[in-house]
């Protein structure tokens, strides 16, 4: 009992020095973050120094950067497209975008997700980094129901959260820039680090806008979002039924032949076909259509010319 | 006999203490501003906005994504795990001191990087390239009760399989 009695007193003491120690260590930490939002110089050069080697792919561009590269790219598509004005389709598109989301492996994102109608009969959906969703009216013309139309918006979700468009941009330009970024420490840039930036920053946004509506993505990566669409569209509740009519509405389409837009940026219906059934081939009971579903989905599209 | 029952207890809470002390995980906020709510979901009810920069203390986390947190004051609610950057403190580093493990998130918390001066440069230089509807895209707010009640309608998430 002794014994007990001497290790029941030295390792609490031994103990409870750690923990002091640990506290300041804490504190410190916490005072510098508590701080974050006006840091000091000498700790923000520090904070910025150390970001230098940091940093060093797309997976580094912070929520802030991914938005304004997407504020961009999304200004960049819509000079090539006009957009369809309906408020109510609009509204509608958002809240199932926003409701599609919520049950994605990334429901927010710095600014969140918005959808917009693009007043063209070409069929496409392209997304910009940071949850910038654009759905053609030819698109929405080859959707049936509610389903399907979840499991194109799934699919886009499905690219913002996988972070492909940023994985489009060039890694040099990434390390040229986050060097710049690293170098400088003040808020705001000096003219020749800001024409640097903005260049590098011209240069990105053509990788990504390139590979969006020219190139399309690799096929590994449409394989991943239609892989996403489905995970994504289940959680919700939807069937990955609406993804199979989506894509099978698409083999034989005769605007495929133009080779515009979906047709030229994305792999063949059928390939995809194939993976997505062999993806939800083992998933046991499916939810199905539902009616309710399709009627609000037939109002909201009522108008559309 | 004496007695070392008591000694034993205060060995097991201090070690409580020390591990939950170097277990503490802050998370600090990365997206633009969002909410800390009363429940795991995102219509629950809000406790509080929370905006980029801020923090929190991580409680527990779920599997699907949602983590319950303590804001400074003490008050617990829920926040996903999409809208913030979990900050841990090397203990092992006393000597070098905090800064070291600084990383992303601080540039992002300093405002660096791709920002608005950049992009107002981009636009000074581009100036055929409109910004309009981008911003009215931004514009469009759907209120989460609005998409609970869609969801709730279109029979889906919790309410799916209801008549």
């Amino acid at each position: 009992m002794r014994t007990l009695g001497i290790k029941a007193v030295f390792w609490p003491a031994l103990v409870v020095v750690s923990v002091s120690i640990s506290c300041s260590v804490v504190e410190k930490g916490a005072d510098i973050l508590g701080e974050a939002g006006k840091i000091s110089p000498s700790d923000q050069k520090a904070i910025v120094q150390s970001s230098q080697a940091l940093r060093s792919t797309f997976a580094d561009i912070t929520e802030e950067e991914e938005y304004y590269i997407g504020r961009a790219v999304s200004a960049l598509i819509l000079s090539q497209y006009p957009v369809y004005q309906n408020e109510s389709l609009t509204n509608y598109l958002n809240t199932l975008g926003r409701a599609v989301a919520y049950f994605s492996s990334r429901p927010e994102t710095y600014a969140g997700y918005h959808f917009l109608v693009l007043d063209t009969e070409e069929v496409n959906a392209l997304s910009a980094p940071g949850g910038f969703i654009f759905i053609s009216k030819g698109l929405l013309k080859r959707c049936r129901n509610e389903e399907m139309l979840a499991s194109v918006i799934a699919h886009e979700i499905g690219h913002v959260s996988a972070k492909h468009g940023l994985q489009s941009i060039k890694k040099s330009r990434l390390v040229e820039a986050f060097r710049i970024i690293g170098t400088e420490a003040a808020r705001r840039y000096g003219s020749e680090e800001l024409a640097q930036l903005t260049e590098l920053f011209e240069g990105a946004l053509g990788d990504v806008v390139e590979t969006l509506v020219v190139r399309g993505y690799d096929r590994k990566f449409e394989y991943e979002a239609d892989e996403l669409a489905a995970k994504f569209a289940l959680a919700i509740g939807y069937s990955p039924q609406g993804l199979l009519d989506f894509l099978q509405t698409m083999v034989g389409d005769s605007s495929s032949v133009s080779a515009q837009g979906w047709f030229r940026t994305h792999p063949s219906a059928e390939d995809r076909i194939e993976r997505v059934k062999t993806k939800t081939a083992s998933l046991g009971k499916l939810p199905v259509e539902n009616p309710d579903r399709t009627r609000r989905f037939e109002k909201s599209l009522a108008g559309l010319k | 006999m004496k007695k070392p029952v008591p000694s034993l207890f205060l060995l097991i809470g201090v070690a409580a203490v020390v591990i939950s002390v170097l277990a503490a995980e802050i998370l600090i906020v990365k997206v633009q501003s969002t909410n800390l709510r009363s429940g795991p979901k995102f219509y629950a009810p809000i406790v509080q906005t929370l905006k980029a920069g801020d923090r929190l203390e991580k409680i527990s986390a779920q599997p699907d994504g949602w983590i319950q947190a303590k804001i400074p004051g003490g008050t617990v609610g829920w926040i996903h795990t999409s809208a913030v950057q979990v900050q841990k403190f090397d203990l092992l580093a006393l000597d070098r001191g905090l800064k070291t493990q600084a990383s992303a998130s601080e540039v992002a918390l300093a405002g660096k990087g791709f920002n608005k001066q950049v992009e107002e440069s981009y636009r000074a230089k581009h100036a055929e390239i409109s910004f309009i509807w981008v911003d009215r895209m931004l514009a469009i707010k759907i209120p989460a009760e609005r998409v609970e009640e869609f969801i709730k309608n279109g029979k889906l998430g919790e309410w799916r399989g209801a008549r």
